[in-house]
This record gives structure tokens, sequence and C-alpha cells, in this order.
């Protein structure tokens, strides 16, 4: 079971952002997508989603070796896709609480039962340590930083996908957000679940230890390794990467 | 019942001669008035060249209550005017006063000759001349010093034939520190064929009142052509809350004022509209400030389907003398089609200085951005819309504080999204490529 990236290329409008990257993630693995800014890392996650705005121009995504490539963006949640969004819509007159047994009840087929709903609302709300009030507001209006990115991930432990994106949830929190939300990640790991975590920075990395990390620059991928590559990147930074790759001749 | 008290020095005409005098004066002026044609700058006009005046008639009706869905059951009073005829009058309170205007012209004629038209000058257009002349049945309420109503009061105009012409009046007068909640319905019959609805509204809210008023338009798909001028007077430490509901008709001109006439008045008003097909839709409202220390906020949300029109003006208007005002009006408009056309136009006019007051207004799209947020979990393109759409209405609807009507409602616009499924996804779906 895997969600596999081969040879995507994708553009906007203006030009090539992304120039061939294959990527495996496999159930049970968390994998790091790390680059500075303007590599492409978030292309990468709104074109998994299928977000309109991004074109593939050649290349594949295969979820369960089913082609997602031009599957609408709710085809690919059905599938079991997941993106946490850096930057989330605000959906005005619906709250958290009825968003999110919509998006529950548009994987089903019989709706959830609202007892049901409740619990599970309430256990997951409890483990990222978020106020009850919270769920009756419209889904992020008004929202800090920090408590957008919440919501994502209470959407995420409430839909329990199969693969999970998170595209930068570590900027814009502090350490005690950091903290929880990585807690709430990690309770989330297990052989049923796949996680792509998009990061500009290590720091996240301290809490939700990578199985594979991969260096995107320029929309490309020029480095993978285990976990030691994000410490080493820690070390050096991303010029190191870059001179090695310019040295190499990538 | 006791005879009403008759003031020592009246020199008022009676309330009969007073009514007749009007419609007089006022056919007079229909008749020399011709049929107006609105215009305004850049694109918009709105005609009433499909409208044959000539095949119209006051249909008359026999005593009856037609089926009808108010989204509530629940009433102090409902009060039914079919065409021409008021056909069905219900008063479960003894507070208050609910019958035809005819009726109340001798019944109550104090009341009557103090209010009729106080707001509503006969000579205005030639529709409110029509109004004046014509009107048949009408509706009066009077809810009295003190009395508080916990039911609404229901009043509703039919038009379920072809060629019904249908003048229309309705005069509330709210007493002192009075609280009371009333809606208003113009409803159609899906018949084949025109008609016009010429309507005349005036409400008093006396000092300290408390009045939550609501109107609710849906016309239904005939052609009916609405004409109606509507004007609200808020008194002393009065505060009225306004929310015009539009959910249809084939053409629509009103105008609708809210007036905080004293100082300590406060008027809330919220209102929707949704026009779908080919209906055309012309609104202008004023929140118009005749005293100091007075507030107000407006806000109006609408939306645009298939090749309909819709034009909202909203005007806020301090007069001299009225000072420390502190008011807000702001118009949104969302089109749904790539054929529909439509603006939303706030202005102001303050004539004194040391008030508050400010406008706000946007006329756009949805933003793909929310549909793709949505559809990412899982949730299909048309229902992000739908929920998107009832969304952006949520704000309006729930002001009418009427689980019943808000209902009622929501269920409407999720029947017109429905409706114009089609149109919408390509719509967005242009959008997105466009982008």
């Amino acid at each position: 079971m895997t969600l596999e990236v081969q040879n995507l290329h994708v553009r906007t409008e203006e030009r090539e952002i992304l120039h061939g990257v294959d990527l495996v993630v496999k159930k049970g693995e968390t994998h790091a997508l790390m680059g500075p800014n303007g590599s492409g890392k978030s292309t990468l996650a709104n074109t998994l989603m299928g977000n309109p705005n991004y074109e593939v121009t050649e290349g594949r995504i295969l979820l369960n070796g089913d082609d997602l490539t031009e599957a609408d963006p709710d085809e690919r949640a059905r599938a079991g896709l997941f993106m946490a969004f850096q930057y989330p819509a605000t959906i005005p007159g619906v709250s958290v609480a009825n968003f999110m047994r919509m998006a529950m009840n548009a994987g089903r087929e019989e709706p959830i039962k609202v007892k049901e709903f409740g619990a599970l609302l309430k256990k997951n709300m409890e483990l990222l340590k978020i106020d009850r009030a919270f769920t009756s507001r419209y889904l992020n209006e008004g929202f800090s930083g920090g408590e957008k990115k919440r919501a994502e991930i209470l959407q995420l432990a409430m839909l329990q996908p199969e693969f999970a994106v998170l595209d930068e949830t570590d900027s814009g929190l502090d350490i005690d957000a950091l903290r929880i939300v990585s807690e709430g990640v990690n309770a989330m790991r297990g052989d049923d679940r796949g996680f792509l975590i998009i990061t500009h920075y290590t720091r996240i990395l301290n809490y939700v230890k990578p199985d594979f990390v991969h260096i995107l620059i320029n929309g490309k991928i020029v480095r993978e390794g285990g976990s030691e590559l994000a410490d080493e990147l820690e070390d050096k930074g991303y010029e190191f990467v870059r001179e090695e790759v310019g040295a190499s001749g990538a | 019942m006791a005879p009403e008290a008759i003031p020592a020095h009246s020199a008022r005409p009676s309330a009969p001669d007073l009514v007749e005098d009007r419609r007089r004066a006022a056919l007079e002026v229909y008749e020399s008035e011709d049929v107006p044609t609105w215009r305004r700058s850049g694109f918009w006009t709105t005609s009433l060249r499909g409208l044959d005046l000539d095949v119209l008639e006051p249909k008359r009706y026999e005593p009856g209550l037609p089926q009808l869905d108010l989204g509530d059951d629940e009433h102090s009073a409902l009060i039914v005017q079919r065409g021409a005829s008021v056909v069905h009058t219900d008063l479960n309170d003894d507070q208050i006063v609910v019958m035809p205007l005819e009726q109340a012209v001798e019944e109550h004629a104090d009341l009557v000759a103090e209010h009729f038209g106080r707001r509503l000058p006969h000579d205005e257009s030639k529709f409110a001349a029509g109004t004046a002349a014509f009107w048949t049945g009408g509706v009066f309420i009077h809810v009295p010093k003190n009395a508080r109503v916990e039911k609404p009061i229901q009043v509703v105009w039919l038009i379920d034939e072809p060629n019904t012409a249908q003048w229309a009046h309705t005069l509330v007068v709210v007493g002192e520190h009075a609280e009371v909640r009333i809606r208003e319905f113009f409803l159609g019959g899906d018949f084949e064929g025109q008609a016009l609805h010429s309507g005349a509204f005036e409400l008093y809210a006396d000092t300290g009142a408390q009045v939550d008023l609501a109107h609710y338009q849906d016309w239904g798909s005939a052609d009916v052509y609405d004409l109606s001028t509507r004007r609200v007077e808020v008194g002393r430490d009065a505060r009225v809350k306004w929310v015009p509901i539009h959910l249809g008709g084939h053409l629509t001109k009103q105008t609708l004022d809210i007036i905080t006439a004293e100082p300590g008045s406060d008027m809330r008003h919220t209102g929707m509209y949704f026009t779908e097909r080919d209906e055309h839709l012309d609104l202008f409202t004023t929140d118009k400030h005749e005293a100091g220390h007075t507030t107000g906020d407006t806000v109006w949300k609408g939306a645009l389907t298939g090749e309909s029109r819709a034009s909202y003006e909203g005007l806020i208007h301090i007069v001299p003398k009225a000072p420390e005002v502190d008011t807000y009006l702001q118009t949104h408009q969302m089109l749904l089609s790539p054929k529909a056309k439509g603006d939303a136009i706030p202005s102001l006019i303050v004539e004194v200085d040391n008030v508050k007051a400010s406008h706000g207004g946007t006329v756009g799209e949805l933003d793909p951005e929310q549909i793709f947020y949505m559809m990412t979990r899982g949730i299909s393109r048309a229902e992000a819309v739908r929920v998107l759409v009832e969304g952006y209405f949520e704000e309006v609807v729930m002001r009418l504080d009427d689980p019943g009507l808000e209902q009622l409602v929501r269920r409407r616009i999720s029947e017109k999204l429905a409706r114009a499924e089609d149109q919408v996804r390509e719509f967005i779906g242009e959008r997105a490529e466009a982008s």
C-alpha cells in the first residue's frame, strides 16, 4: 500500500515548478520533504491533492496503484489522501463541528451517528488540547495561526486518512503548540498510515522522527536519506546541499 | 367595545373621508403619469415594457384559507389577502387588532386618520398613486401601548392566478413600549402569465417599542411584477429589526426605507436576495436619520444565478440637526453564473458634522480556494458550493430569530442552488482555468 509519485512535472500559468519528482511513501512510514522557500514543496502538496491552479504536464500520482493524476480533489480524499494546509481557507457560516461532520459523512455510506461523532470529537480535542468552545466557531474565521493548524490536525485525527501530507504545519507555531500538534501526529502513526511532512525547518522533526528525508531544491529532489540527513541539514543549512549538488553537476 | 375617545379639538377629516379624498387625488396622479422606466448610469435599466396593464384586474375571492407554507404554524394572528380580497383572518390574542384596512377605516378611524399615508405620499410615483387610488382589502395592525405579543403576527399576500392586479396597503401602528414580531409574506402560485403586486407598507413604532419585522417574498415562477414602497418609522428609544428576504419575482422594483425619527431610536436592517432565471430585481434602501443620537446597522447580501439581474443601492442619509449618529451599511453580492449581472452600491449623504457613518460593498464570486479546500475533505463540488452559499447567507438568515422561518429560507436557498448546479459548476470551472 503506497503513495507513489512518478517523474512529476508541474507548472502554473507562469512557469514549470517541479521538474520530475519521484517519491514513494509506504504505509507505516513517515517521510520528511524539506526544502528552502520557493523549492516547490507546497506545489507538490497541492498537486497531490489536485489543486486546479497547478497543471501536471508529465508523470503520475498513484495511490495503492490507482492513477489519481487527473482525479478531482474530493475523489482523492475519498481514496484516502489528506492534506493539512499551510494556509487553510476560511469557511464562513459553517462551524468546526458541522464541517467535520460533513467531511466524515462524505466518505461514508451511512452518516455517522451523532453520539459516535460527539465522542470521537471529544477524544480528539482532548488529544490536541482544544477548548470545547472552539467547535462552534466558524471554521478558520478569526482563528490565530496556531488555531488554524490545530483545526487542520483535528480534521486529520477525525478523518483517519491512509496517507497524510502536512504542508508546513510547524510554521507559525510556538513551541508548546508544536509539541501538542506533534504528539497528535505521533499518536496517529502506525502500520496503517503513511505521512509526508513538508517543512522548511528541522524543528518539527525533533518531535516527529521521520524514517526518510528528501531534500527538494529548485523543483527536484537532490538528496535522500534517513533521519540523520535532517540533522546534517540542521548543522550545515541548505547552502551546503546546494553547493554539494552544484559540485556534483546536478 | 367602548366607543373611541374623540379628541375635543379635532379638526381632522374623518378617516373614511380622508381615504376617499386620497383615492381621488391619487387617481389623478396615476392617470396623468406615464409608466416609468428607471435608468441609472452604466448598464442598469428597469423597464415595465413586458407588463400589460390593460389585462390586469383586481380578482375577488370568497373567504377561505388557502394552503400556505409559512415556516411556522404558530401565530398570534394570521390575515391573508388573495388577489383583491381578504379571505382569512384569525386572531388569537385579544391585546391586538389585526383586520382588513377597509374595516379599520370605519372601526379604528382615529388611528387610521393619524397614521394612514403619513410616510407614503400618494403622489410619489405612478404606482404609489395607483396603490393609493385602487387598494382593496388591506391590512391594519395595531399593537397597543405596553402590549407584549408572544407569537408572530403573520400577514400573507397571495397571487395565484394570471392577470391579477393586487393593490396592497399594510398599516402597522405599534404603541409605546409594545413588543411584537410581524412577518409579511408575498407568495405566488406557479401559474403561467403575468400579475402585478403594487404595494405600500408603513409601520410606525412609537416610543420604546420593540419590533421584529420580516418580509418574505417568493412570487414563484410566474411573471409577477412587484412595485412596492415600504417605510418604517422608528420613534424615541424604539428599536426595529427588519429582515427582508427576496426569494423570487419576475420583476421587483422596491424602495425600502427605515427612518430613525427621534433620539435614541435604533434600527437593524438585514436583507438578502437570491435571483434566478431571467428575474430582475431593483432595490433601493435608505437608512435615514432624522434625529441625533440614533443608531443603525444595515447589511444586505445577494446571490445571482441564471441570466438574472440584481441591483442593490443602499443609502445612508443623515439630515442636518442629527448629530451623534452612529451607523453602518454594508452590501455584498455574489455572482454564480456567467450570464448573471448585478451591482451593489452603497452611498452616503451626511449633512451634519460629528457623526459616525461608514459603508462598504463587495461584488464577487465564490472563492475557488474555498471550494478546493472543502473538496480535499471529500466534499463534492456541488455540496461545497451549497455550503458556501448557505454560509454566506447565514448571517442574514439567523437574524430572523425564528427557527421555522429560518428553515424555510434555508430550504429555498438550497433548492435554488440545486436548480443552478450545472451553471455554477461550469462557471467555477471556467474561473479556475482562467486563474
